[in-house]
């Protein structure tokens, strides 16, 4: 047996196969799959995390989108009735100055009510 | 497919990429706890500690640099982590007899023999030295990344092989004079 030297710089296969027989035992599988089930809780904790957190933002989340559809239902309609509303109340029309062409342009008989708050208002 | 793309499936929860790295570095991690622990139980359960502590902080390893350095350093951490709890316990080699289940008995004798005898004298040489010539002459890892995962510096680990190479080469030949006498 030769002296090792510190500059060798290469392993030495006959101490490297005399330590890898002492210190090596068991089947590397069989402990990788008992690691693997200790790991169990760690890996199976991400999707978990993953989909609790879903769920927690999905609860405040759906009830302001209900909150608002609500509020988005609620100020169309609204809109709506304002629309719906400029011609056929005369009274606002009279406001506007435009209610005197209103009624000439209407093809039905005015209301008294109509013509005399137009009538008031110039 | 590379060891850093495993960790980063392994960090995102894929149990399938976790058991490739972990039955790719099995042996090593255990040999290098068993080195520190010099016993097989608790070298398993430090090498596992290791690996569940590497999971653990999968994102704190940098995929550009090697997997296996950063990952004993963690297992050979568990290790003295778990040699500092059990200081009662020592770190008796198991008797042969009791690990031997081989049926021919002059092979297992003689395997027995040698294992008390080399596990004796790996016992006896300073930790570091142990582990250095375990990475260099059992792993193959070359002396800087021993360096790095030791925290030394490189001529103190081509140093430490030596010494641990001396001491178990010495061993070595003393099991070979005993074999032939008795032979």
């Amino acid at each position: 047996m030769t002296t090792p030297s510190p500059f060798d710089h290469r392993p030495d296969p006959e101490l490297g196969a005399a330590l890898r027989a002492v210190l090596s035992g068991g089947d590397d599988r069989a402990f990788a799959q008992r690691v693997v089930a200790a790991a169990e809780g760690q890996l199976g904790a991400r999707p978990a995390d993953w989909v609790d957190q879903l769920v927690r933002w999905a609860r405040p989340g759906l009830a302001a989108a209900l909150v608002l559809m609500a509020g988005a239902a609620i100020w169309l309609g609204g809109q709506r009735t304002a629309e719906s509303g400029n011609l056929a109340d005369p009274l606002r029309m009279a406001d506007d100055g435009l209610a005197v062409p209103a009624l000439l342009a209407s093809t039905t008989d005015p209301d008294v009510d109509v013509v005399l708050a137009v009538a008031l208002g110039n | 497919m590379q060891d850093a793309e495993l960790a980063a499936l392994a960090q995102a929860g894929d149990r399938d990429a976790f058991g490739t790295l972990v039955l790719r570095y099995a042996g090593q991690a255990r040999r290098v706890a068993r080195a520190i622990l010099g016993n097989s139980d608790d070298g398993d359960d430090a090498a596992q500690d290791g690996f569940l502590a590497a999971l653990r902080h999968l994102g704190r390893y940098d995929p550009t640099r090697p997997f296996g350095p950063w990952l004993l350093r963690i297992v050979a951490n568990a290790a003295n982590d778990r040699r500092r709890r059990r200081k009662v316990r020592t770190a008796e080699p198991i008797p042969p007899a009791a690990r031997s289940t081989d049926p021919a008995p002059d092979a297992a004798t003689d395997r027995a023999a040698f294992r008390g005898e080399f596990e004796a004298a790996l016992a006896t040489l300073p930790e570091r030295q142990r582990l250095a010539v375990v990475l260099f002459d059992v792993e193959g890892y070359p002396h800087e990344e021993i360096a790095e995962l030791l925290g030394v510096p490189s001529g103190t680990v081509r140093s430490d092989v030596f010494h641990a190479r001396r001491a178990l080469r010495a061993a070595l030949a003393k099991w070979r004079d005993w074999r032939e006498e008795t032979a």
